[in-house]
C-alpha cells in the first residue's frame, strides 16, 4: 500500500455572499445567501516512500488545502484520505507523529525563547529519545551549522533563518513524511539554494517522504522527481518532472528593453522576426512599459541568434532572460501541450 | 505528562520575559487595592459590621479578588481567537497533543509567572504594608485546591469564548460581556454577602462565584465547618466537569468549520 493514499478528496468552503456598500454591508448581517467553493475538487493522487513531490499550481489552486487535509487540520467534504493507513482528520495527534509540517508563511516555534528552547520543547511533545534527538542535531549541524543561533529569540532571527530552523524543527522527530508549504516563500537566491541542500540530504539521508507545495518552478527543479499540478481545485497534470521539463524546459522568454519604443515597435519587432526566423513561432508580446517579450523554444531555434538578431535591428537597452513561470506552464497544459 | 509540562515550562519563560508589563500590572493592581481601602472605610463610617463582615474582611475579600482577577488574567480567549482567525491554529493542531490540554498547560505556565510577579507580591503588600488581619479558620487549608479548580473553571470559560472565534471574526463584544458579567456576579467587585438574598441564593447556582466567591470565602471566613469546606468545593467540581465537556464539544464541533486561508 502507498504512505499516503488519496481518493477522489474533496473539500468545499461555505462562503458568504458579500455586498457591496454601506446598505449591502448591513444586509449581510441576516444574509443567507452562501456559494460553495470547491477548494479541492476531487482529486486522487498515491505516494510511496522516500518520494520527494513537488505539489505545485497558482495562488488558490488548492494546494494548502490539500496539505491542511493530510495534516489533520481540516476535514475532508467527500473522499478518502489515508496517510500511513491513518485518517488524519479522525486520528490527528496519532497522524501528527508520524508526519512534521512546516508552513512556510508562520513559524511552529515559540516566538519568544531562544532557539534552541523550542528543539527542547519539540523533543518533549514528540517523545523523541536522547539519542535520536542527538542524532538529528548532529546531523543538521553537519548540513547547516545552527549553533550560532541557539541562544537567539526566535522573533530575532532574520526570514532566511527562521526558515531553516523551522525545517529542521519539522525533521527532529525524525517523522516518515515531511509536509513543506511554500518553504522558499519571500527568501533570497542564497538561502533558497541552502534550504533546498538541506531538504535534499534530509531526505537522502532517512528517505523522508517530502511533499513540496511551491511557487518557484527552480524550487521544483532542484529537489522532486515526480510533480503534480492543481489548478482550480483539480489535477491536471502528475507525473515525472522530465515530462514537463521536456515541454516546457527549453523555453525561454528574452526580455528586451528597447530605446525610443513606439507604438509600432512591436509590430516591427514581430515582423522581423518572421522574416529572420520564418515558420519558427516566436511570440512577441508586452508585458510591462518598455518591455517586449519574446519567448521561443530552444529546440527551435538557438536563443543567442534571437538575440543578436534583436540587437542587431533594433536599439536595446537592456536585456533580461527568464524562465518560464508558474502560471504559463499551467497555461499551457490548458492548452493541450502535454497531450 | 512530562511533554506538557514543558509546554508550562515554555509559557513561563515566553511570558516572563516581558518584565514591564507585569511591573504595570502589579502597580495597577497597589493602586486598586488603595482605591478599594478608601472606598470601603467610608461606607464602612460608623458601622463595625455590613452584612456580617468587618471592613478587614471586606477588604481582604476584595484586594484577594482583584489579586485572583490578574492571577487568571492570561489572554486565552484572545489567544485563542487570533490563532483561529488568522489561521495560526494550523502550527498548533499538527502537534500531536491533544489541543484543549495543550493549551491548559500553556495557560498554567501563565498563570504561575502572574502568581509569582504579581498575585504573591500584592498579598505580601496587603497583609504587611496595609496591615490587615483577618482570623482564618479551616477553610484556609483548602485555598490551593480550590484556587486550582477555580482556575480550571476560568480556562474552560476563556476556551469557550475563545472557541467562539471560528464563528465570528471580532471576539472582542463576547469577551468583554463576559468579563463584566464574570467581574460582577463573582463576587470579584462587591462581595456576594452584600447582594440581596434573593440575587445571591440565583448567584451561588452559577459558575462564576465558583472562581472567586469559594476561594475568598475559604480565606475569610473564621468560622466554616468542614462540611461547607467540602460542599464549596464540591460546586467548584461540578462546574469544572460541567464547563470543561461543554467547551470540549463545543470546540470539536467549531473545528469542522475552519477555514484557514492562505499558508
Amino acid at each position: 500500500m502507498s504512505l499516503i493514499a488519496v481518493q477522489s478528496l474533496s473539500r468545499h468552503f461555505r462562503v458568504l455572499n458579500r455586498r457591496e456598500g454601506l446598505i449591502g454591508a448591513v444586509r449581510d448581517l441576516f444574509s443567507v445567501d452562501y456559494r460553495i467553493v470547491k477548494a479541492v475538487d476531487g482529486v486522487s493522487f498515491d505516494i510511496e516512500p522516500g518520494e520527494i513531490v513537488g505539489y505545485i499550481g497558482p495562488n488558490g489552486a488548492g494546494k494548502s488545502t490539500t496539505i491542511k487535509m493530510m495534516t489533520g487540520i481540516l476535514k475532508p467534504t467527500h473522499g478518502s484520505l489515508l496517510v500511513d493507513g491513518n485518517e488524519p482528520y479522525e486520528n490527528r495527534k496519532s497522524n501528527a507523529r508520524n508526519i512534521g509540517v512546516v508552513f512556510g508563511q508562520r513559524t511552529q516555534l515559540w516566538w519568544d525563547l531562544p532557539v534552541i528552547e523550542s528543539f527542547k520543547i519539540l523533543k518533549e511533545i514528540y517523545h523523541v529519545s536522547n539519542e535520536v534527538y542527538d542524532g538529528q542535531m548532529a546531523l543538521f549541524n553537519d548540513l547547516v551549522d545552527l549553533r550560532p543561533l541557539y541562544h537567539t529569540q526566535v522573533r530575532k532571527l532574520s526570514l532566511g533563518q527562521r526558515m531553516l530552523c523551522d525545517i529542521v524543527a519539522s525533521f527532529l522527530h525524525n517523522p516518515k513524511i515531511v509536509f513543506l508549504d511554500e518553504p522558499t516563500i519571500g527568501l533570497d537566491v542564497s538561502v533558497k539554494s541552502k534550504i533546498r541542500t538541506v531538504i535534499r540530504e534530509l531526505n537522502a539521508t532517512h528517505n523522508t517522504t517530502i511533499i513540496l507545495t511551491t511557487h518557484d518552478l527552480g524550487d521544483v527543479e532542484a529537489l522532486c522527481q515526480r510533480i503534480i499540478i492543481i489548478d482550480k481545485g483539480k489535477i491536471i497534470f502528475d507525473g515525472p518532472i522530465k515530462q514537463v521539463n521536456e515541454m516546457f524546459g527549453a523555453y525561454r522568454t528574452l526580455k528586451v528593453q528597447i530605446l525610443s519604443f513606439q507604438d509600432d515597435t512591436m509590430d516591427q519587432i514581430r515582423a522581423q522576426m518572421r522574416k529572420r526566423f520564418n515558420g519558427v513561432p516566436i511570440i512577441v508580446e508586452n508585458t510591462e512599459p518598455g518591455w517586449t517579450d519574446i519567448t521561443i523554444n530552444q529546440d527551435e531555434v538557438p536563443l543567442l541568434e534571437v538575440l543578436n538578431h534583436a540587437m542587431g535591428s533594433f536599439a536595446v537597452h537592456d536585456v533580461r532572460i527568464v524562465e518560464i513561470s508558474m502560471e504559463n506552464v499551467v497555461q499551457k497544459i490548458y492548452e493541450g501541450a502535454l497531450e | 505528562m512530562k511533554r506538557y509540562l514543558a509546554l508550562t515550562k515554555s509559557a513561563f519563560l515566553s511570558v516572563i520575559t516581558y518584565r514591564f508589563g507585569f511591573l504595570f500590572t502589579f502597580i495597577g493592581n497597589l493602586v486598586y487595592m488603595i482605591l478599594v481601602y478608601f472606598l470601603w472605610r467610608s461606607i464602612f463610617r460608623g458601622s463595625t459590621t455590613i452584612h456580617g463582615m468587618t471592613f478587614d474582611q471586606t477588604l481582604v475579600y476584595l484586594a484577594l479578588a482583584s489579586s485572583i482577577f490578574i492571577l487568571f488574567k492570561t489572554w486565552t480567549e484572545w489567544f485563542l481567537a487570533r490563532m483561529i482567525n488568522d489561521g495560526s491554529i494550523a502550527v498548533e493542531l499538527i502537534k500531536p497533543v491533544d489541543f484543549q490540554v495543550y493549551m491548559l498547560f500553556r495557560t498554567f505556565g501563565f498563570v504561575l509567572v502572574n502568581l509569582v510577579v504579581i498575585t504573591l507580591p500584592s498579598v505580601l503588600v496587603l497583609f504587611f504594608v496595609f496591615g490587615v488581619r483577618i482570623e482564618t479558620g479551616i477553610g484556609l487549608a483548602f485555598v490551593p485546591l480550590a484556587l486550582l479548580l477555580a482556575f480550571l473553571i476560568s480556562f474552560a470559560l476563556d476556551y469557550i469564548v475563545g472557541t467562539s472565534g471560528f464563528y465570528t471574526e471580532s471576539t472582542w463584544g463576547i469577551s468583554m460581556t463576559k468579563e463584566i458579567i464574570t467581574t460582577l456576579l463573582s463576587g470579584a467587585l462587591i462581595p456576594l454577602q452584600f447582594f440581596p438574598e434573593g440575587v445571591r441564593r440565583v448567584l451561588e447556582l452559577l459558575p462564576f462565584q465558583a472562581i472567586y466567591h469559594v476561594p475568598l470565602t475559604l480565606i475569610t471566613s473564621p468560622d466554616l465547618a468542614l462540611t461547607d469546606c467540602w460542599w464549596l468545593l464540591a460546586t467548584q467540581v461540578f462546574w469544572v466537569l460541567a464547563l470543561l465537556v461543554v467547551s470540549r464539544v463545543f470546540f470539536s464541533r467549531a473545528l469542522r468549520v475552519l477555514t484557514v486561508s492562505g499558508g
